[in-house]
């Protein structure tokens, strides 16, 4: 029996510019760390080969210490073998890294970069299909149709990139072949590119990646553990969770009378906060007081989580009489709320005027509880 | 609405207590206490009763809560057309509210519905002013104010458009209004300029001028990322040529082809010495052979032309011999020519002498006649000419000019003339002696005749004897006709003196003797002609030549005609003799000619011979040198086509020594380009591999990455600011429109009602209005106009009195009336003016409920209504 880790897009070295300061130092640290966390799996499930499917490096030019001191977590235990496929982020056009890696790389890490079998156990081989360019344009992965091995040897394909649409970056030109694994003989297609766990089949798998970077995919960061039994043998994949970091949206879904507050608490995960980026989008419909009171519910509680985004533009406002009367019973000021209200709900407006419509009125509301008659 | 009741309980001050204002008239009611009796207190709550939700627990109502706690209860009865009502509300503990039929005691509403029920009351329905129009001390809510609020209060009400307007929008709710207008206002102002660009420094400008240096470090690094990534090609693309370059097998085959064109060339250059020095002998042989062969042609030539020259020499010979024979042939005949001419002329010479010996006789005998006929002539003519001598010089004396005596005559004539010219004319004197007068006039001692006339010219001078001298001067005329006069005297006497005459008449005989001898000496010259024609000096001259003629010595007396005939025939065989010796004389100069020639033949010949034999040589040893040169000859041209033949073959074999060199060069070339380039490429990754290094190292990529996202996060931000000011600006907008279409509603209406109610108040004043704003523009106050722009404070309140009260008469003749409600609004006010003011209050209640709360109790005493007590109440229930 074979088992080994399936893994892809560390993207070590993502600097994460669109969050505050202080967490991209950590989501970035949490992205080397993903290699100590997948050799932990390794060993503690019994696994002596850990296969990256790709994108391991975020860009082409990653600083020298950065590669270093991941080829050096790589390293730490000698007895874990790793072989790590350039993808489209680190493709083989990244010559510098590559050469660099290939000077430094320690014995028990080998670099797939040529389309060529490597034997990576006693009867176990993998044919790789490293990225040659970040579009490659083509099937990378249809050399291993040719390839041939003895009998009751493992094959163990190991591509990265799109099937059909499954492609992180959208482009569809250089699509793998969905069926590959049963047109090459594999016993297993270790695939990385899309980011969430998926299952194509009983032996094609995009394995996700391992730290989660973003809030797509509504997902912990995962790893697969591959068994094999032997050649022909269906493997046995098992998940395990290996993210340091959650990236979690909460969908509130609201009705219109309920109370904001326990309607969030009720949502809002109870451990791990620091270790956790919220994306909150608030749906349905709420009374305009109800609004601003989950607004500000949420501003309160984000400050325990890693991050914490709010969105309710799809939230509809519904607006009663008795809302109005708490900017005022009659006059101007009256006028003015009836005059938005319209304007927020005339469909025949455009969106964007009816948005700010909605806005200006939510704003009048919050400026007439401060100013109370 | 009227009110009739207020009651209240367990508020403020009256903790744990009640008071009670009862029994409110239609028209004016005035409650007037001191100071903290409870009137603002009894006003406040009044307010919360109709103002404040039961639920809640604003500042408001919590300002009515006494310091020791507890429920606040409120109530009021009111009139309305429907009936009477009482309006109860509790706040805090046991909050409640309720309305009751006073008449019936049932209950109307509770809870929400009652708050309906009082909404109802105040508003009138929606968009109507307040139900009840509050006034205090120029203030109308009773809500907390902050000394800022207040200040921008004073500042409203300043002028009285602001003051009306202040008034206005207060009763339209427009308090509030304004205040959020301001803090909408406010909160825009941090974000935009008034016209709406970005405030500088604030948010909404930071975000977009974070966004903008974000967006271009993101071009800048995108552009280093590009450079890196080009750089890393190029890295590429050099590696692999250089890789190319270096191949060990191409290396090799590059260097061989050089070293096999090197050594081509060599054996090139090597064959091509060879061959430059056959083509040398190969000139060298080919040139002995021409001299041989040329020197055996030259010597067979020469031995030829001996042979002949010895003939033609013989012939040559014969020749010249001839030629002296004839020569001497033709010297003979002609020197006998010769000779026979030589006597021929001597017998003409003797003929021709006896002939002139004979002529020269003849003429000596003419000769010597001649000259006597001569020497007779000469002596008549010598006489004859004598004569002419004498006759000549006789005629000179003779002769008078003919001219003299033409001048001589005219002159005569002239003097006539003048004579009788100066006698007329003249001053005379004319003496008549007495008779027997003894004395006598003279004239320079001569006396002047008796009775004769003497002219006077000048001064002149007479004597009288025994009396003295008498001068006379006549100064009349007289000097021109005397010089005129005088001038023909002196002319004449001069031409007689030099004629030598006397008078005229002995000129004309003179003339006339003259005439004669001129005859005389004509013919004497006449006859000396025909003796001399010549001259008697030529006639002399010839006498002289022929005296001179020589005399013939001999006297030859042979006969002239037969030596004439002699002579010819001597003269005839000369020229006989003469032709023959010409003809004699070309054949000679022929026969010398031909013996030149022969000469010259001869010679010609015998000295090419003799260069001939010397060439040859010896006689005896030509035969051997003949075979000498023959052999020369041979060898040199077997030689020749020897060493031809060699270079030939050379010439052959020769390798085009421009294609080996071409060859080598462009091997060598290849070989040093490689190098060259290899050295580039290795000199270009050096600088590649720099510049990768500092851009990798600096971790390029990951920072344009990182860039691009903040500029993400940056661009919603932006965004967020976008939609903040757009929704501001639009709340805005809404505010303003809302709060003009209030104005507009009410604002007009208000103000006619407004005017009336001002000429009461102020009677001593006028008030002008403007038509276009209709606000009041002008005072005129004791006949001055003044601009109502400042108001003083006591203006300010009776002002927001009247409108209150014009907005409540609006409010009435609508069917809504409502009552007044004045707390403490007079203060700034005289009390003269308070009663004019209560004057319009009066006037103004007859269909108006006004409720006045005043401390100034005696102020207020003099002004009538309906005086109001406040009672001690207790509710009826808890």
């Amino acid at each position: 029996m074979f088992r080994f880790v399936h893994s892809s897009d560390l993207h070590i070295g993502k600097r994460f510019g669109n969050l505050p300061e202080d967490l991209r130092g950590r989501l970035r640290e949490a992205r080397h760390q993903a290699i100590g966390r997948l050799a932990g799996l390794a060993r503690a499930q019994g696994a002596s080969v850990v296969l990256l499917a790709g994108d391991t490096f975020d860009t082409e030019t990653p600083t020298p210490a950065m590669l270093r001191q991941s080829l050096a977590a790589m390293a730490e235990d000698p007895a874990l073998r790793w072989i790590v496929l350039p993808g489209n982020h680190d493709s083989r056009v990244a010559d510098e890294l590559w050469r660099t890696a290939l000077q430094h790389a320690p014995a028990n890490v080998t670099l797939a970069l040529e389309p060529e079998p490597v034997d990576v156990a006693p009867g176990v081989v993998v044919l790789p299909a490293p990225c040659t360019t970040r579009r490659p344009g083509r099937d990378l992965s249809e050399w291993m149709d040719g390839v041939t091995t003895g009998d009751g040897t493992l094959r163990i394909g190991l591509a990265h990139g799109a099937i059909r649409d499954f492609s992180e970056e959208g482009s569809s030109s250089d699509v793998l072949a969905p069926d590959r694994a049963s047109r090459a003989g594999l016993d297993y297609l270790a695939l990385g590119d899309w980011h969430g766990l998926t299952r194509i089949d009983a032996r094609t798998w995009y394995s996700g990646t391992p730290e989660p970077d973003r809030f797509k995919h509504r997902e912990p960061g995962r790893a697969l553990l591959v068994s094999i039994e032997g050649a022909g043998a269906e493997p046995t994949v098992t998940p395990a969770e290996t993210g340091a970091f959650h990236w979690r949206t909460l969908d509130l879904r609201l009705f219109g009378d309920e109370d904001v507050n326990a309607a969030l608490a009720q949502v809002l995960p109870t451990e791990m906060r620091r270790q956790t980026l919220l994306r909150i989008t608030a749906q349905g419909r709420t009374r305009l007081p109800a609004k601003a009171e989950l607004k500000a519910a949420v501003e309160h509680a984000a400050p325990d989580f890693a991050h914490a985004i709010y969105e309710d533009d799809a939230l509809e406002t519904v607006c009663e009489s008795g809302d109005l009367d708490r900017i005022d019973h009659a006059g101007a000021l009256r006028q003015a709320a009836e005059t938005l209200l319209a304007e927020s709900d005339d469909p025949q407006r455009a969106e964007g005027e009816r948005e700010i419509a909605r806005g200006a009125l939510a704003r009048l509301f919050s400026y007439c509880e401060d100013a109370p008659s | 609405m009227k009110l009739r009741a207020v009651r209240l309980h367990n508020v403020r001050r009256f903790a744990g207590r009640g008071v009670a204002i009862e029994g409110m008239g239609d028209g004016v009611n005035v409650l007037s206490a001191a100071n903290e009796h409870g009137k603002s207190t009894s006003f406040d709550a009044l307010h919360a009763l109709f103002f404040q939700p039961h639920s809640g627990t604003p500042k408001a109502v919590q300002s009515l809560r006494p310091y020791s706690g507890g429920s606040p209860l409120v109530e009021a009865d009111i009139e309305t057309d429907v009936g009477r009502f009482r309006l109860t509300k509790q706040f805090y503990a046991g909050k409640r509210a309720g309305v009751v039929d006073l008449a019936s005691g049932r209950i109307v509403a509770q809870a929400d519905e009652a708050e309906r029920f009082i909404a109802e009351l105040v508003h009138g329905g929606s968009g109507g002013p307040a139900g009840l129009l509050w006034v205090r001390q120029g203030i109308t809510g009773i809500e907390n104010r902050s000394p800022s609020e207040k200040e921008e209060e004073r500042k409203a009400r300043e002028g009285v458009l602001a003051s009306v307007q202040g008034e206005v929008e207060a009763l339209t709710g427009g308090r509030r209004m304004a205040q959020i207008l301001d803090a909408c206002a406010a909160e825009l102002d941090k974000l935009v300029t008034s016209k709406g660009k970005p405030r500088t420094g604030e948010p909404y400008d930071q975000a977009l001028e974070e966004r903008d240096r974000l967006a271009s470090e993101e071009a800048r690094l995108e552009a280093d990322v590009r450079d890196l990534r080009n750089a890393l090609d190029t890295r590429r693309k050099a590696r692999a040529r250089l890789a190319e370059l270096e191949d060990p097998a191409e290396t090799a085959a590059r260097q061989q082809a050089r070293v096999q064109a090197e050594q081509a060339l060599a054996q090139a250059r090597a064959h091509g010495e060879k061959l430059h020095a056959a083509e040398a002998r190969e000139s060298l042989a080919r040139h002995n052979a021409e001299a041989a062969r040329a020197a055996l042609d030259k010597f067979r030539f020469t031995s030829q032309r001996a042979l002949d020259l010895k003939v033609l020499e013989a012939a040559a010979i014969a020749r010249r011999d001839e030629a002296l024979a004839a020569r001497t042939e033709a010297i003979t005949v002609s020197d006998n020519a010769l000779a026979a001419a030589e006597q021929a002329e001597m017998e003409e010479q003797q003929a021709r002498e006896l002939l002139a010996r004979l002529d020269r006789a003849l003429r000596a005998k003419e000769a010597a006649e001649r000259l006597k006929e001569l020497r007779e002539r000469l002596s008549k003519a010598d006489a004859v000419n004598k004569q002419v001598e004498d006759g000549q010089a006789a005629l000179r004396v003779a002769t008078v000019p003919a001219d003299a005596v033409r001048e001589l005559e005219g002159l005569e004539t002239e003097l006539a003339g003048l004579h009788a010219a100066e006698a007329a004319r003249a001053t005379t004197l004319r003496i008549d002696y007495d008779d027997g007068a003894g004395g006598r006039l003279t004239d320079g001692g001569a006396p002047l005749p008796d009775g004769a006339e003497r002219p006077i010219h000048g001064t002149e001078q007479f004597r009288i004897e025994g009396v003295g001298t008498l001068t006379i001067r006549s100064t009349r005329e007289g000097a021109a006709s005397d010089g005129k006069l005088a001038k023909a005297v002196e002319r004449h006497r001069t031409l007689l003196r030099q004629l030598g005459a006397e008078s005229l008449r002995d000129v004309r005989e003179r003339q006339a003797a003259a005439s004669a001898k001129a005859i005389e000496l004509e013919t004497a010259r006449r006859h000396l002609a025909l003796l001399a024609p010549q001259g008697v000096a030529e006639l002399r001259a010839e006498i002289a030549r022929l005296q001179d003629l020589p005399v013939p010595e001999d006297q030859t007396e042979a006969n002239p005609e037969a030596a004439r005939q002699a002579h010819a025939a001597a003269g005839e065989k000369l020229a006989a003799a003469r032709l023959a010796a010409r003809e004699a004389r070309p054949a000679r100069d022929r026969a010398e000619a031909a013996v030149i020639d022969a000469e010259k033949a001869l010679s010609s010949i015998a000295a090419e011979r003799a260069v001939a034999e010397a060439a040859l040589g010896a006689e005896e040893g030509r035969a051997d040198r003949a075979g000498e040169l023959q052999r020369v000859c041979e060898t040199a041209e077997a030689a020749f086509a020897e060493a031809k033949a060699a270079a030939e073959t050379l010439r052959a074999g020769a390798p085009d020594i421009d294609t080996v060199e071409a060859t080598l060069r462009r091997t060598a070339s290849a070989v040093d380009a490689t190098a060259k380039e290899a050295a580039s490429l290795r000199e270009q990754l050096a600088d590649l591999n720099g510049s990768i290094r500092t851009r990798t190292d600096g971790a390029v990529e990951e920072i344009w990455r990182e860039t691009a996202e903040r500029r993400a996060a940056a661009d919603t931000l932006v965004r967020r600011f976008e939609m903040e000011v757009a929704a501001l600006t639009r709340l805005r907008r809404a505010l303003e429109d809302a709060r003009t279409a209030a104005r507009d509603l009410y604002f007009e209406p208000v103000m006619n009602e407004l005017r009336p109610l001002m000429g009461l108040l102020f009677d001593d004043v006028s008030v002008s209005f403007n038509d276009a704003t209709l606000l009041p523009e002008l005072l005129r106050r004791n006949g001055q106009d003044e601009p109502v722009d400042v108001l003083s404070g006591g203006m300010r309140e009776q002002l927001a009195i009247l409108t209150r009260l014009a907005f409540a008469r609006l409010l009435a003749r609508d069917g809504r009336p409502a009552p007044v409600i004045l707390d403490d609004a007079l203060v700034y006010s005289d009390d003269d003016r308070i009663e004019k003011m209560f004057d319009a209050l009066h006037r103004q209640s007859r269909d108006q409920q006004i409720i006045v709360f005043s401390c100034r109790q005696r102020a207020f005493e003099r002004l009538g209504g309906n005086r109001l007590q406040m009672t001690e109440w207790r509710p009826d229930q808890g």
